[in-house]
């Protein structure tokens, strides 16, 4: 065999073998798209073949998401409350990440190891005292407590993956900088920010999914149609006592991550190539 | 720009104090604390003092609405008397373990195929993302839809493909399926952030290691295991442990497919800790039901970070 | 990106601070009074649109505003509760199901005049809302509608099939063998939710059987009324169910009947609704007959639903105007309830035989003549403990354990043991 052929079965090898992968990753999206599309007459019926639409597709179940209910309300109230959670988190953990990676100053350590063990506390037991500090501070009822509170889970997370990338930042570049006059927070700003953005991308990703999806302070702290975020109002509106809408809320699944997907793509491939670029030294 | 943030935010821009306060931010000492600060803020309030609160909880006989009184570790053993505990107990080891073992293993390897040069890179890694990023609360209803044992497309694929006996398994409805079920909807929903958190891993190892290697005349098998691995196991000890801690105290797919049946034997603490604490007013054990493994991650978590300590510096 | 998200960050903060220094109370409303009532999202949309719609009469007459917001059946209900007490703020008005008002009987207000009143106009409110909101002598929460359990069957099969309709679950048994043979098995939950409690209770009461007596105190699952309970579903299970209803959830039996496959299940008339709206090939095959009997008399489940109060509402009075606008008019209840399709019926004895029940020949059934109405848990009081008992299931539990393996003797005392267990606290 040549050494020309070899990579290449090697490439199809390869593809192979993420099939499968792919299959699991993606057949339940499949399947919900393709019951969001079914009509109601084939979806209830025990003998239709469930990987293919038999009698003929329906927007029904969309147009009856979109107009019947306040899906785009709740929509914009998710991008907003996750938006600013994700800003919010990234900058905290930023600064934090950078005083624990590069700063030596008292407390350190006990404070790195401090912030992992808010994570053993789960969200499903802190709502409720964290009820009655919100409700305290006024914000109850209201999606700005989300953006108050989502924080506390983003923020640990964002600190860990960046101290991570900070310190791959080599100490000497920013001794140069400081050598030729920069304060540290110029350093900081533009030289180990620049270099550590594919850390701040992906910080910013997964705050921004683990908000999105985040259930239980969403349905606590708000109540109104005004307030509330999708996946609260998709599961309030289209759940009634034992009747579950299917179409519509396979409808509300899919519009809720098409956009994000899309978002992360871009973004995914920004990432990868940022590092593979030699970025870091 | 950055410093004239600082300014307003520290001296509320009065011009004289600019050069002073800039010389006391470029000391470590000070700047450290600062920069800490709004994170530490954040945790203390929001986060310690109600953990606070849960603990006093957990050591009352708190009931929704009414006055409680401290009982001290009454709640921690009476829960081990109960059948329905010790069975979640069980579960949450049984659903941790496996699942964050698959999710290590397919991780890795789904992580060293997205690193190669592929068709469709952008297609394949925008697929592999969906099941972290579509909402969790409508993503296990879709798996629901999918266990569903009336229109089960698994059971149908299964049978179809000559795989199964009519009528299938019932997924939801006995003992181990139903954990089986459970497992698998969390290894397709965690699956892409062990992917993708190992695959940056992986990008950040230099590859002149692997072109050495290579040149001695080390095969792909031994520059895994002796190169890849060790370097990648700092991103593989955080990973797993954030995951571990997440995935014991899942919620959502346990409660939307079983409800923690059948027979409790997909409960998991948090589960558990929502039906007796919440459904059913007991707050008290319903706090100490979530609580009661508090010891034990804690020590894990710490051990852990020492760990990835050791190995970093 | 730094300095523009810095500043966001102090403004968002600073409007928190502000809004702790400045504002610790809620503003004063002023002239106007706005109470807010927080409700499922009832079966029927229909009857949301027209509460808003009543809603608004409401304000034109009396000039109080009311805010109505809505939240999903059961879970996040209860935990949307929690937090409301919890925090001593939140909505004026709750919806209550069942048997809640013991559970958040402390903080619930006394509304007895109210009820008093609308007693006096509609007759005596029914057994199982008394059982759920009357506590200790008074009214926690005012009775607001029910959804009982009916039988529901396909009446074109059991035609087909030359059935007997049956009467008494013994009847079932004969026909359900039929049903099975015939493809279309009897659909009986016997998992983790709320529907298995709302058939196995009937059926254990039905032969005059209990899990704690009257006094709340004493345990009687441990009786020969349950074995016969345990028995009936054993040969049910093996002769005329598939092992698929192990894993149903209350949405299941509904689905089953509703495309084709159950020949009968137990359950409230959404069924049969949902399949008559979205025209499903066996909305004309269904049909409801009365709930069945037992040797020791004819029991169903029924989910009465009421409307409490908060004690820590500042509009107590406001708000039972509300309650009295809506229920207490007759043009408004009747109105509510003909939206309601049937899935909302009154609960006063004077109204029980509502236009609406004639508006479906189908919803004959639900007179429900001789049949007794309970909540989970009867006879016992719904006091907290034995509240626990139903939500961790232990009945359908324990006839799951007797179906798939586990003797009966040993389950009914793996039952016992539990539920003395929850009772001794």
């Amino acid at each position: 065999m040549t050494v020309a052929r070899r990579p290449f079965l090697g490439k199809i090898g390869k593809h192979l073998l993420l099939l499968p992968f792919l299959v699991f990753a993606l057949f339940p999206f499949y399947h919900m798209t393709l019951t969001s599309l079914k009509q109601d007459r084939e979806l209830y019926d025990r003998f239709a073949v469930p990987l293919i639409i038999t009698q003929g597709p329906t927007l029904e179940h969309y147009t009856k998401l979109l107009w019947d209910t306040d899906f785009l309300i709740w929509t914009k109230n998710s991008l907003l409350v996750t938006g600013l959670s994700t800003v919010v988190s990234v900058v905290i953990g930023t600064i934090a990440a950078y005083a624990l990676a590069r700063l030596k100053f008292a407390g350190v350590a006990a404070f790195g190891t401090g912030i992992f063990v808010t994570y053993l506390v789960p969200t499903s037991l802190l709502f409720l005292p964290l009820a009655q500090i919100i409700n305290w501070i006024g914000m109850g009822d209201s999606k700005w407590a989300l953006v108050l509170t989502y924080p506390t889970f983003l923020v640990p997370f964002c600190t860990w993956l960046l101290i991570g990338y900070f310190r791959t930042v080599p100490k000497e570049i920013e001794e140069c900088a400081m050598v030729d006059g920069a304060t540290r927070i110029q350093a900081l700003w533009r030289i180990v920010l620049p270099i550590a953005v594919p850390g701040l991308v992906c910080a910013a990703l997964f705050a921004f999914t683990l908000s999105w999806n985040e259930f239980i302070y969403a349905l606590t702290f708000t109540s109104s149609s005004e307030q509330i975020t999708a996946s609260v109002g998709v599961t309030t509106e289209l759940i009634r006592g034992d009747i579950y809408f299917w179409g519509s809320l396979m409808a509300g699944a899919v519009l809720g991550s098409v956009p994000i997907v899309i978002l992360y793509v871009f973004f995914l491939d920004y990432y990868v190539s940022g590092l593979t670029a030699g970025a870091i030294k | 720009m950055a410093v004239r943030a600082e300014e307003i935010r520290v001296t509320g821009a009065r011009p004289g104090l600019v050069a002073r306060v800039r010389a006391l931010l470029d000391r470590e000492e000070i700047l450290g604390p600062v920069f800490v600060t709004p994170a530490l803020l954040l945790l203390l309030l929001l986060v310690a003092y109600p953990f606070v609160v849960a603990l006093y909880f957990s050591m009352s006989n708190a009931f929704i609405g009414r006055p409680s009184e401290f009982i001290g570790f009454r709640n921690f053993v009476k829960l081990w008397e109960s059948d329905a505990f010790r069975q979640t107990f069980q579960n949450a080891f049984v659903f941790t373990g496996i699942a964050v073992v698959f999710k290590v293993v397919m991780g890795i390897i789904l992580a060293l195929l997205l690193n190669e040069q592929l068709w469709f890179k952008r297609l394949i890694r925008g697929v592999v993302l969906l099941p972290w990023v579509i909402p969790t609360a409508l993503s296990t209803l879709g798996w629901w839809w999918m266990f569903n044992s009336l229109y089960s497309v698994v059971n149908w694929t299964g049978i179809a493909t000559g795989l199964m006996d009519p009528p299938g398994p019932n997924w939801l409805g006995q003992r181990y399926y139903a954990m089986a079920a459970v497992i698998t909807v969390n290894i397709w929903r965690g699956l892409p952030f062990f992917a993708i958190t190992i695959l940056a891993g992986l990008v950040a190892i230099p590859k002149e290691l692997y072109e050495a290697a290579e040149a001695d005349g080390a095969g792909a098998n031994a520059r895994f295991w002796h190169i890849t691995l060790p370097l990648l196991k700092p991103v593989l000890a955080v990973v797993v442990l954030f995951s571990t801690i997440f995935t014991f105290s899942d919620f959502n797919i346990v409660y939307v497919l079983t409800h923690g049946g059948p027979i409790n034997s997909t409960h998991l603490f948090a589960t558990l800790s929502r039906m007796i604490g919440i459904d059913t007013g007991r707050i008290g054990e319903g706090a100490a039901i979530s609580l009661y493994l508090f010891p034990l991650l804690a020590f894990v978590v710490w051990a852990q970070l020492r760990f990835v300590r050791k190995q970093t510096f | 990106m730094g300095p523009v998200t810095r500043r966001h960050f102090l403004t968002t903060t600073g409007a928190g601070l502000a809004g702790i220094l400045a504002t610790r109370v809620p503003p004063a409303r002023g002239q106007q009074r706005e109470i807010s009532y927080l409700c499922w999202n009832n079966f029927a949309p229909a009857s949301d649109k027209k509460m808003a719609e009543i809603g608004q009469r409401f304000t034109k007459d009396t000039g109080i505003k009311l805010k109505i917001d809505h939240i999903s059946h059961m879970g996040p209900q209860q935990a949307k509760y929690a937090s409301e007490v919890q925090t001593q703020a939140g909505h004026d008005l709750v919806e209550m199901r069942m048997h809640f008002p013991w559970l958040y009987e402390p903080q619930l207000a006394d509304v007895s005049d109210v009820v008093t009143g609308l007693e006096k106009q509609y007759g005596k409110a029914i057994a199982s809302s008394y059982e759920g909101a009357h506590i200790k002598g008074v009214w926690r929460a005012v009775p607001q509608y029910h959804g009982m359990f009916v039988a529901t069957y396909r009446e074109d099969l059991f035609k087909k099939a030359s059935l007997k309709v049956p009467d008494t679950w013994e009847d079932l048994y004969t026909a359900g063998k039929e049903l099975k043979k015939m493809g279309n098995p009897v659909g009986i939950p016997i998992s983790q939710n709320y529907d298995s409690i709302s058939t196995a209770g009937p059926v254990l009461w039905s032969f005059g059987g209990m899990e704690v007596d009257k006094d709340g105190k004493t345990v009687r699952i441990n009786s020969p009324a349950t074995v016969q309970t345990i028995e009936w579903y054993q040969k049910m299970f093996r002769d005329c169910m598939e092992p698929e209803v192990l894993s149903w959830s209350d949405a299941s039996n509904n689905e089953s009947i509703q495309q084709g496959k159950a020949g009968w299940i137990h359950n409230p008339v959404s069924a049969y609704i949902i399949a008559k709206q979205r025209k499903l090939v066996t909305a004309d095959g269904i049909n409801h007959h009365r709930s069945l009997g037992g040797p020791q008399g004819r029991h169903e489940t029924d989910t009465p639903r009421h409307i409490g109060i908060w004690k820590f509402s500042k509009n107590i009075d406001a708000s039972k105007e509300w309650i009295r606008y809506l229920i207490g008019k007759r043009e408004n209840y009747d109105e509510y309830i003909m939206a309601g399709d049937a899935f909302n019926l009154p609960v006063y004895e004077k109204l029980q035989d509502h236009p609406v029940l004639r508006t479906d020949p189908k919803y004959a059934a639900l007179k429900g003549e001789g049949v007794q109405y309970h909540t989970y848990g009867w006879p016992a009081p719904p006091s907290d403990k034995v509240q626990l008992i139903t939500n961790t299931y232990l009945l359908p539990n324990m006839i799951a354990k007797a179906v798939t393996g586990t003797s009966t003797k040993d389950a009914i005392a793996w039952a016992e043991n539990e539920m003395k267990k929850i009772l001794a606290g």
